[in-house]
């Protein structure tokens, strides 16, 4: 098969970064509808709404300070609260080094974390995840090859978290830690009155500030990604595509973070719907379930036991739910009950406007 | 609070206790003891560690080793050595029931559950410490009152505070409370931080040798008072302040207000004055009438 010059020198470098772009795009998109859960919740849980809070502000003044320790720039002030983080510099650098520092500051939060979460999967399972090679550098390669970088990753990470082991204190610390980066993972914040910014433009307004400022330096960064895309072609090696993989990594890292807290979100969203005593039990469901299987599977050992205890205890949660649902709130009433009425009462009967 | 406990004219506006979580640094000693218990009973048991662990005295001598060290660290951040001695008699305990009961094979069992036990005996001791405090605030005063065993209990008005810190930390940021010490005007609320930094020098190496040791120190002030003397975890923190500085704005005299009750009194000397004169003037114009009949 032929090969374009102009796909390869304009095109293929592209391929990777439209792939960064899209998965960012969907982490933006889970982090928006994770607001939104948040702020459903916010009258009933406020701890739990300030604690996330906390995180957010926690993750994005450490990214800050990072920021200006990676310019040289140094840190003068550090301070953090439940609504309010700040960093001050020593050396007020412009330029360039401001603008990486605001960079870390708008884009770090998205990512930062969750290299801290890859490397910590990385140290967990042992091994590390095997890359595509280039055969050819077009840009339908260039995806391709990004898409089977994040499909073997994403293999690797599900088979992980399918068959962890929650008694394990390293895999437990890891889950922890999961949940707690799906819970921080946003830029702008959810707080009290009319500091309260549920949007997913804000955080995009900031970015396209921040980018519109200064365009120069997106370009200087655009150069920079086509100077080492052709590197990579001339020394027919992968590093390119790699490079953009490991930030398809951890969006994928965020987007499952995202999902589990989303799942945790709207169980205590549920339960609060349940009365006084009823609403713990889904929780004591999920740990009890596990315990127990983990017991039974102790004395009488299967094949994937870690799966099977999860499934039960994912299976019972559920079950739990439901039951509570039906017969602790008025949920799936309505309808049958209405129809039973009508049948009972006849056709006569029914409401004068 | 006992209506006989009230002064005359007293109203009781709010009676606090502090809030679950505020005494966490005494409940973390807690939470460590058994996450550690846990972990040991994993290392021991299902781990792949688990050959270290083949003798017995190797799960105690980890924990024990752990846990001294843990409390060493404690102690020093927090400048209390009650934290180490505490763990220190833990592992004596530990010790002391495994040979007593001659607990030597299970001692990988023996030790999770003790550590486990003794947290939760950790927990309600500091429970109980909780619920006996308790924080009265009325219109004339502040009483604290504390202790399990010796009550303790402080009266404060509100004419006598001269300050007011208030501190919040992440955990009371998050679930809505605080601690606020009222400093009196002698000082009650106030303790200090020390720093002493020494060194040593010796000169010459075999027979004639000075030693020579040099060291200074520093002292800040900073607020601080046992828990029945302050305001300690009270939640909702904002408001408990709120109120505190409410009253004491109301209980005390502004240098406004001082001017204003000297000029008052200025005016009712002179108006004293003034009926006196009054006075004087009647009664002499009354002697004059009597005067006049006479002539």
């Amino acid at each position: 098969m032929t090969v374009s010059p102009v796909d390869v020198v304009v095109f293929a470098p592209l391929a990777p970064l439209f792939g960064v772009l899209l998965f960012w795009f969907i982490q933006l998109m889970f982090i928006e509808s994770q607001k939104y859960l948040l702020s459903k919740i916010w009258g009933q849980h406020k701890p739990l709404c300030r604690f996330t809070n906390f995180l957010g502000i926690l993750y994005q003044t450490i990214c800050h300070a990072l920021g200006y320790t990676v310019t040289k720039s140094g840190i003068s002030n550090f301070y953090i609260s439940i609504n309010y983080g700040k960093v001050a510099p020593k050396k007020e650098k412009k330029g360039i080094f401001e603008w990486m520092s605001n960079s870390f500051l708008f884009i770090g939060p998205f990512f930062i974390p969750s290299l801290l979460l890859l490397i910590c999967f990385f140290l967990i399972i042992g091994s590390g995840i095997d890359i595509a090679q280039s055969m050819e550098y077009t840009f339908a390669e260039g995806m391709i090859n990004f898409g089977t970088n994040l499909y073997a990753f994403s293999e690797s990470l599900f088979s992980f978290l399918v068959s962890i082991d929650l008694l394990h204190p390293s895999h437990l610390g890891f889950l922890i830690l999961l949940i707690f980066l799906g819970m921080g993972m946003r830029p702008s914040y959810i707080g009290e009155d009319k500091r309260r910014k549920v949007n997913m433009l804000y955080d995009l307004q900031n970015i396209k500030n921040h980018i519109f400022h200064k365009p120069l330096y997106i370009l200087i960064l655009f150069l920079i990604a086509y100077i080492f895309s052709y590197v990579s072609v001339l020394l027919k090696t992968n590093w390119y595509t790699s490079l953009f993989s490991i930030f398809g990594w951890l969006s994928i890292i965020a987007i499952v973070a995202l999902s589990i807290t989303h799942l945790i979100i709207l169980l205590i969203k549920t339960t609060d719907e349940f009365p006084r005593y009823w609403r713990h039990l889904p929780y004591l469901t999920i740990f009890l379930s596990y315990i127990l299987m983990r017991i039974v599977f102790y004395f009488f050992p299967i094949d994937h036991l870690r799966t099977v205890s999860l499934f039960v205890m994912v299976l019972s949660t559920i079950v739990v739910v439901f039951l509570l649902l039906k017969y602790k709130t008025n949920k799936f009433k309505t309808v049958t009950k209405m129809k039973q009425l009508r049948v009972e009462d006849g056709p006569k009967r029914s409401i004068r406007k | 609070m006992d209506q006989n406990d009230l002064l005359e004219n007293e109203r009781v506006e709010k009676i606090l206790s502090p809030h679950p979580l505020s005494f966490m640094k005494l409940q973390f000693l807690c939470i460590f003891l058994i996450i550690w218990g846990l972990l040991v009973l994993w290392l021991t048991s299902v781990s792949e560690y688990e050959t270290i662990f083949a003798e017995w005295y190797m799960v105690l001598v980890v924990w024990g080793l752990v846990l001294l060290l843990v409390g060493v660290i404690a102690s020093l951040l927090t400048i209390r050595w009650s934290i180490f001695f505490l763990y220190l008699g833990l592992v004596a305990g530990a010790v002391a029931f495994v040979f007593w009961f001659g607990l030597q094979d299970s001692a990988g069992v023996f030790i999770p559950i003790y550590s486990v036990a003794f947290s939760i005996l950790g927990f309600l001791l500091v429970e109980l410490y909780r619920r006996s405090h308790k924080y009265i605030i009325s219109n004339l005063r502040i009483i604290f009152k504390g202790g399990v065993v010796t009550k303790r209990e402080r009266t404060l008005r509100y004419d006598k505070i001269t300050d007011i810190n208030a501190k919040q930390g992440i955990l009371g940021q998050i679930f809505g409370f605080g601690t606020i010490i009222p400093i009196s005007q002698s000082g009650f609320g106030l303790g200090s931080d020390q720093s002493f930094a020494a060194g040593g020098v010796e000169l010459g190496t075999k027979k004639a040798g000075f030693l020579g040791i040099f060291g200074g120190g520093k002292e800040v002030q900073t607020p601080r008072a046992r828990s029945y003397y302050e305001l300690h975890g009270v939640h909702p923190y904002k408001e408990i302040k709120h109120l505190v500085e409410n009253m004491v704005q109301d209980n005390v005299i502004t240098p406004y207000q001082q001017e204003q009750v000297a000029v008052q009194k200025e005016q009712v000397d002179v108006q004293k004055q003034m009926r006196d004169l009054l006075k004087k003037q009647i009664g002499s114009k009354e002697d004059q009438k009597e005067e006049k009949p006479e002539s």
